[in-house]
């Protein structure tokens, strides 16, 4: 077998994790990329596939801080539909060869949140809430959501998931890097 | 929150680049490692291939981009078709949603990686916006 043949280890990334410009104003916590959450990845032999930012090209570089049930209208969930379509192909090409493809989301965002999102069913209006006064809540964000269906529509399986938890509130970089590799290397022991 | 940390500086990235095949790892240049040492952000290309509507969304966020004070460049690589950068699609899309088109770096596999390595570092180092733009939205 060559090593165009072989399956490879896959790791769909979060826009922002390669990209913090993507953020919303304040949310940036690095100048470039997530660089443990790269090499992590990297180090294991993961290639890299970033996924569309869907907040940017919806509401813009300058857009308001918002929560799940702000972006829950049926034309974000049309955008973020668009989105999925696009990148589905690239996925699909990747489980229909045998790679091990994995998501990493976003933890506490309204759109690439894994195993949290952020709620907070009155915001609106003015923008003048106090500083987190949102709450975590276990869900999917509305992103990861669609992208989830379209892969489904296609007869995908579901992927394996986690997400980096930059956007809980206050941010843990070191347990956000256990949390990270636990997930990895608990694939790893049970493949072997 | 805490102070917004971005670098605000975007470079488009050929996918050879961020996912290097292992027999050519020794001839690339750490372009990631580059990038990041000099705040840039990353969108991946993705690799050779028909991908119009994932062009166009990338597209969509350039202009965002460009139309916001962010700096952005192109890094392709000679020996995969379009340099990897996919640019007869996207130039074109670029343009029509009123984008210049961001400079453009090859990296060559035939040089030496280590001239090539301070050749893109030269680059994405000093490379930025004027100083009227960034005075305009980096605040």
């Amino acid at each position: 077998m060559t090593e165009q043949d072989a399956p490879r280890k896959v790791a769909l990334l979060a826009n922002c994790l390669l990209n913090q410009n993507a953020k919303v104003c304040e949310g940036a916590r690095y100048r470039s990329l997530v660089s443990p959450v790269v090499e992590a990845l990297r180090s294991r032999g993961y290639l890299l596939v970033q996924l569309p930012c869907p907040e940017l090209a919806f509401a813009g570089a300058r857009r308001w801080w918002a929560v799940y049930e702000q972006y829950d209208t049926p034309a974000y969930r049309a955008h973020c539909q668009r989105l999925a379509r696009a990148i589905a192909p690239l996925i699909e090409r990747h489980l229909r060869r045998g790679d091990e493809v994995i998501l990493i989301g976003l933890d506490g965002s309204p759109s690439s949140g894994v195993r949290f999102t952020s709620s907070k069913p009155d915001w609106g209006g003015r923008p003048n809430r106090p500083e987190d006064d949102w709450e975590i809540v276990p869900r999917r964000g509305i992103w990861i959501e669609e992208l989830e269906a379209e892969l489904a529509r296609r007869g995908l399986p579901a992927l394996p998931a986690t997400g980096w938890a930059l956007d809980m509130g206050r941010f843990d970089e070191a347990g956000s890097r256990r949390d990270l590799e636990q997930f990895l290397d608990g694939r790893e022991s049970s493949a072997r | 929150m805490s102070a917004d940390a971005r670098g605000w500086r975007v470079a488009l990235v050929a996918d050879t680049l961020v996912n290097p095949p292992e027999r050519a790892r020794a001839e690339l240049p750490d372009v990631l490692g580059v990038l990041d040492a000099n705040g840039y952000g990353v969108l991946q290309l993705p690799p050779p291939g028909e991908h119009s509507l994932l062009l166009a969304v990338i597209a969509d966020q350039v202009a965002e981009y460009a139309h916001h004070g962010y700096a952005v460049v192109a890094i392709g690589v000679s020996g995969v078709p379009g340099d990897g950068l996919h640019w007869r699609s996207l130039a074109p899309v670029l343009r029509n949603r009123g984008v210049p088109v961001p400079p453009r770096h090859i990296l060559r596999l035939d040089l030496d990686p280590e001239l090539e390595l301070q050749r893109l570092a030269a680059l994405v180092s000093s490379y930025d916006v004027p100083i009227e733009e960034q005075r305009r939205w980096r605040v």
